[in-house]
């Protein structure tokens, strides 16, 4: 019992951070907070689905068009409607949170619900870890998100888009000063973010069944993740999803499963009355010293 | 040959005027001093001349915040940049220091430098670094460290950097003294005038107090509420009773 928890509590937290991680990435480089996140997981998942079950392609490539398709949605979103929104930070919040419940209500208009949506498992079959069960997909997502950490890290510090997006992070009228386009970086930091939720959701969705609802609650993991752990940063990312990661998972199986969905709720309203800025937060620890 | 030729510039904030019908020039291989007290628009001047203004008016156009107009004219090399968005300005050639030191606080020195150098090639790229190490040698030795955790000179020496790293061809300096010690002050204007032997860059640079920068200038515009009040060359500047009282801290008598 105590191993499964272990086990499963760490895919559950992995799951967590890699759906939180777009948010954050968007979030930390633009200051845009995506709300149409859930909307974008749910589409990719989706495309994914009609790609592979009504066209007949191959799994990889409806896959890879899907997160394509994610990524120059979330680029076109800021070149038609957030950029006119820059810095009013509510009117971006309403218009992302807008197209997002718009993506979800349309699908579920279109008949989005039932066991026919599902995408299937990449690889039948499963392993055995510390004598639990453990099925293959599972074990990619977790592959996954390790490779996607080291390449994003890799991004960020070693590549010269990825120094930009830094810059702009600090710094926007310094980087625009040495020639760094601040507009340009903030349209490929939400691109980034949505390929990165379409790409958690083609690996994630297959454990379940693809339903608009999936999508609120996405929404709110993902939120509940970045406010936890600090709004721009990803090693608070990563810590915030192993801890409702694994409250979840201790939840479910020793008080009720009904419960879980409140776990990353309970654990954001906690964190925003003790430490609002989240545990790894810029709460000014770095002050000028002039 | 002129570089930099700025004709008739205002600038208004809502209805106060920052810049009142200024023009300025600048020649190839000169180091030019703006010189002029607090408020008298050295900073909006440095940041029309290099875009950001432009950026600035935008974001508070869509926010409806202050209403910002400028009208004259920026040429730079025959050309006229007045609407040129200031990272294509950077392209063509000019590069800001800014006031106050705003550098990446949270990347250390050489990230700092990294970042700045996005429009180089990667040749380019260590060329301007080893520049940037061998002018500030104080910054190779702290390379690893967090520039939100450095000093003010140490800020001030990492932004003369970060827009060398731009490689321009007029670096406009925006009070790098202001609220330094003598001591690094004088560092700074050695480097400056090292910068400009090693490089043959334009040197546009603005200041309070102007002693300091005497010895490098060739020559200054004093400029008072937004107004031309007085130019010429360093001796001619340095003739000047007023201004010699006003800005270099020298009195009449005293020799």
């Amino acid at each position: 019992m105590l191993l499964s928890v272990l086990v499963y509590g760490f895919i559950n937290s992995v799951i967590l951070a890699m759906v939180a991680l777009g948010f954050s990435i968007t979030f930390g480089i633009s200051r845009v907070a995506n709300f149409s996140h859930g909307g974008f997981y749910i589409l990719g998942g989706i495309f994914t689905w009609y790609g592979l079950i009504k066209l007949g392609m191959p799994y990889f490539l409806s896959a890879g068009l899907s997160i394509i398709i994610i990524g120059a949605l979330g680029a076109l979103m800021y070149k038609v409607i957030l950029i006119r929104l820059r810095g009013l930070e509510l009117s971006e919040v309403i218009a992302t949170l807008s197209l997002g419940i718009v993506i979800l209500e349309l699908l579920r208009g279109l008949g989005v619900f039932g066991y026919e949506f599902r995408n299937p498992v990449f690889m039948d079959g499963s392993v055995d870890i510390l004598g639990v069960g453990v099925g293959i997909q599972r074990i990619i997502i977790v592959c996954a998100g390790a490779l996607l950490l080291i390449l994003l890290h890799f991004f960020v510090h070693h590549t010269k888009m990825g120094l930009a997006f830094r810059g702009v992070a600090q710094q926007e009228h310094t980087a625009l000063s040495v020639g760094i386009n601040p507009d340009l970086v903030s349209m490929l930091s939400l691109a980034m973010g949505s390929v990165m939720c379409a790409l958690s959701a083609v690996l994630i969705l297959p454990l379940g069944v693809i339903s608009v609802d999936e999508g609120y609650d996405i929404l709110i993991k993902a939120l509940a993740v970045c406010i936890i752990g600090g709004l721009e940063s990803t090693l608070g990312v990563l810590v915030a999803a192993f801890i409702i990661g694994y409250i979840e998972v201790l939840t479910s199986m020793y008080i009720s499963s009904a419960l879980t969905s409140v776990v990353p709720l309970a654990c954001m309203l906690g964190i925003l009355l003790v430490r609002p800025s989240g545990i790894f937060g810029k709460s000014k620890e770095i002050e000028e010293r002039v | 040959m002129n570089m930099l030729s700025v004709k008739n510039l205002t600038v208004f904030y809502e209805n106060a005027i920052a810049i009142n019908k200024l023009s300025i020039s600048v020649n190839k291989d000169e180091i030019v001093g703006v010189i002029g007290p607090n408020s008298a628009g050295k900073t909006t001047l440095m940041n029309t001349i290099s875009g950001l203004m432009l950026d600035t008016k935008l974001k508070e156009d869509r926010r409806g915040g202050i209403r910002i107009s400028i009208f004259g004219t920026i040429e730079f090399l025959g050309e006229n940049i007045s609407n040129t968005w200031p990272d294509k300005r950077v392209r063509k050639g000019i590069a800001l220091c800014r006031e106050r030191h705003p550098v990446f606080g949270e990347s250390d020195v050489e990230e700092n430098l990294k970042i700045s150098g996005y429009l180089s090639s990667k040749e380019q790229l260590k060329e301007s670094l080893s520049l940037v190490y061998d002018t500030f040698p104080k910054l190779l030795a702290m390379r690893r460290r967090k520039a939100g955790l450095m000093s003010g000179g140490e800020q001030q020496m990492l932004a003369i950097g970060i827009a060398l790293m731009a490689r321009p061809r007029l670096l406009l300096l925006d009070e790098p003294l202001l609220g330094l010690s003598p001591n690094i002050q004088a560092q700074l204007v050695e480097a400056i005038k090292k910068i400009k032997q090693q490089t043959n860059m334009t040197i546009l640079i603005t200041e309070q107090f102007a002693r300091p920068l005497i010895p490098i200038i060739d020559r200054g515009y004093v400029i008072e509420n937004g107004m031309f009040a007085f130019g010429g060359n360093k001796d001619e500047l340095y003739g000047n009773p007023d201004v010699r009282k006003a800005y270099f801290g020298v009195d009449y008598d005293e020799e």
